[in-house]
């Protein structure tokens, strides 16, 4: 066997390079080809991975505890207590890297000209800043001091509307602990910028004030956490869960549908790419190793008139495939390569402005090159491309020696 | 109920109180508080047009105001016959609206409060926050001036530090029989957003009263809303049944 091969890969290689042309073409399809399988791939990678951050850093965390019924009604009639015994140690340990209480409520904002719903919450500025950058987003003015801060920190959008602005006086209007309207006047003390939606839906004030609001004590309604990038999530919701089984414990697949929707679908894509890429690239394949094959028809005759076997026949075609498959493959991957490091900075989708907040993608994405993928997507293609040549292979070693020599 | 938005946003006040006139320099606070309190004892019906301007159209709606002390009014409108029927009760912090064609009542959230009302410059707040004026702001008299044989009060209503109050301050208008013949709501740059004036004064049920005030947005040239008091009876007595969900939906009157 390893006699055969010492003869046959020389001249499998010799025989591409007898007509270039046809195997340049060939070599182009198949890196073109699998250029676009793998470049496609790092992008949607990296567009998922920038749609879970931007979601999961500006408020939702990477897991919430509420009480059970808040996510269908979030009122303070579904509040909670503060976290405590076996919950909040586990909030304290290592699982957790970060958490912070909050009191989220519907409400309604106020000023002189508009009246719009949003939605408020209470924090405690020291804690949110571990788990959130809206608190590092704040672009004029500043961000709450502590928990007991009276302030206001809007959204640029929202103040935008409610023609308001900082030092300004806007007033808010919440249910209380009793389904009573309570209002309170709040000086806006910062303005911080996000995507639109988030900039009109959240207000934040401190945890006490908003609690002082509502009348419901220290009670809260939502503690969002996150956990170390190495452990899984699913092991510290089971045990959080195990703990408090009143609480509803959710984790940011089920809070962020669409982000998480992103990051399955990207999978799915990239394989229906691969197949209609690959389903193309066949037929270029096929189409020139059949056309070469045909003419090479005198040279199969001869070859087995010497004596050649037809299985080495076949063996030889399948081994030039290979060859030539494999070059287009090794082209495509450096070409992903370079392409990907040509962004060595990210892609910057601020051209497409707002517009790529809609599709719930960050501004900037980061391409990476993952070498799990690249040899896994370039394994299939070479793998089914050279199944695709063992028709035109064994067209080639079917061809009678009589016939052929024949023929010219 | 749209008798008691206009006297009591406007703080306005249906009796006289004649002493006011003679003194020099009256106190503000108790200059409203007795007007608001004259006016707050009485219960009142009144029938009214409603002249909604905008600038390519105008229309008008008649209707019915019942109002009871402080808390209960009901309005109903009784034309067009496309607006006839829709009606609206306050009823201490609750609001409800019942819709003949519907056949619906929908109490009000809070969100709706700061809305158009029936396509008019009220908003039900106008309504429902009705002694706002009283309660949420610090008085100050700023000047007088001599109208015939009355005299005309300058109010600056600031709001106490504090309340809940989106404005920078209102000025009020006042004349010493108790008449509102003014007020402005500033912005908190104190820039005016919308003004109200008393452009009649004149005598309905018994009593000197504001026939007719218009309320203006400022900077929206061309649209304004009237209101104009065709006749008024004070302090009758007002069934039981009259400020409830059911006259809301049935009317027995």
């Amino acid at each position: 066997m390893m006699d055969r091969l010492r003869l046959l890969l020389p001249l499998a290689w010799r025989n591409l390079w007898r007509n270039p042309r046809r195997t340049i073409i060939t070599v182009l399809v198949v890196s073109v080809g699998l250029w676009s399988i793998l470049t496609f791939s790092v992008l949607l990678k990296a567009w998922s991975v920038s749609s879970r951050d931007t979601t999961l850093k500006l408020m939702t965390g990477e897991g919430q505890i509420h009480a059970t019924g808040y996510l269908d009604d979030p009122t303070v009639a579904h509040r909670t207590a503060q976290p405590g015994g076996e919950l909040e140690s586990i909030l304290a340990s290592p699982a957790v890297t970060a958490y912070t209480q909050r009191l989220r409520v519907a409400a309604i904002v106020q000023s002189e000209y508009k009246t719009l719903p949003m939605t408020l919450v209470g924090t405690d500025p020291a804690r949110e800043r571990r788990l959130s950058v809206l608190p590092d987003r704040v672009g004029d003015g500043r961000y709450l001091d502590g928990p007991a801060d009276t302030g206001i920190v809007l959204g640029r959008n929202l103040a935008r509307r409610l023609k308001t602005r900082i030092g300004k006086r806007v007033v808010v209007m919440a249910q209380d602990e009793n389904g009573k309207l309570a209002e309170r006047a709040f000086q806006v003390v910062g303005l911080y910028a996000a995507p639109q939606q988030t900039e009109d839906q959240f207000a934040f004030t401190g945890l006490k004030t908003a609690q002082a609001l509502t009348g419901i004590g220290t009670d809260i309604t939502e503690i969002a956490f996150v956990t170390p990038d190495d452990r899984d999530i699913a092991d510290v919701l089971a045990r959080m869960k195990a703990s408090s089984p009143g609480l509803d414990i959710q984790s940011w697949k089920t809070l962020a549908p669409l982000s998480y929707a992103v990051s399955t679908f990207f999978n799915e894509f990239i394989l229906m790419w691969l197949w209609i890429m690959f389903a193309l690239m066949a037929i270029g394949i096929v189409n020139t190793q059949l056309m070469a094959v045909f003419e090479r028809i005198r040279e199969f005759g001869l070859l087995q008139a010497l004596g050649m076997r037809p299985r080495l026949v076949l063996m030889e075609v399948t081994l030039e495939s290979a060859m030539l498959i494999g070059v287009g493959v090794g082209m495509g991957i450096a070409l992903s390569v370079l392409s990907v490091q040509a962004f060595p900075n990210g892609i910057d989708l601020g051209f497409l402005g707002r517009g790529a907040e809609l599709v719930g993608a960050g501004h900037i994405l980061y391409p990476k090159v993952d070498a799990g993928d690249f040899v896994l997507y370039s394994l299939i293609v070479w793998t089914l491309g050279v199944v695709a040549t063992l028709w035109p292979a064994r067209r080639a070693s079917r061809v009678s020696p009589v016939e052929a020599m024949g023929r010219f | 109920m749209i008798r008691k938005a206009v006297f009591v946003l406007l703080v306005a006040a249906a009796m006289t109180a004649p002493a006011a006139a003679d003194t020099t320099a009256p106190d503000p606070d108790a200059l409203l508080r007795a007007a608001f309190d004259n006016w707050r004892a009485d219960s009142s019906q009144t029938d009214m047009t409603m002249t909604v301007h905008r600038p390519d159209w105008e229309r008008s709606m008649e209707m019915k105001t019942w109002t009871q002390g402080d808390d209960d009014a009901l309005v109903r409108f009784t034309a067009p016959a496309k607006d006839a029927g829709n009606a609206t009760l306050k009823k201490g912090d609750e609001t409800w609206v019942f819709n003949p064609k519907l056949n619906q009542v929908i109490k009000l959230p809070a969100s709706m409060l700061a809305q158009s009302w029936m396509g008019s410059d009220f908003s039900y707040n106008d309504l429902s926050k009705a002694n706002d004026l009283l309660t949420k702001y610090t008085h100050k008299l700023t000047g007088s001036t001599k109208d015939g044989p009355h005299t005309v009060y300058s109010i600056d209503a600031t709001p106490k530090p504090g309340a809940p109050v989106v404005w920078g301050k209102r000025t009020v208008r006042v004349r010493d029989d108790g008449i509102m013949l003014g007020e402005t709501y500033y912005d908190q740059d104190m820039k005016p957003v919308r003004v109200m004036t008393t452009e009649k004064v004149s005598t309905v049920g018994g009593r000197d009263y504001p026939v007719v005030m218009t309320m203006r947005p400022e900077n929206q040239d061309g649209k304004w809303t009237r209101i104009e008091t065709k006749t008024a009876t004070f302090n009758g007595s007002m069934p039981g049944y009259l400020f409830t969900l059911s006259n809301l939906q049935n009317p027995r009157n």
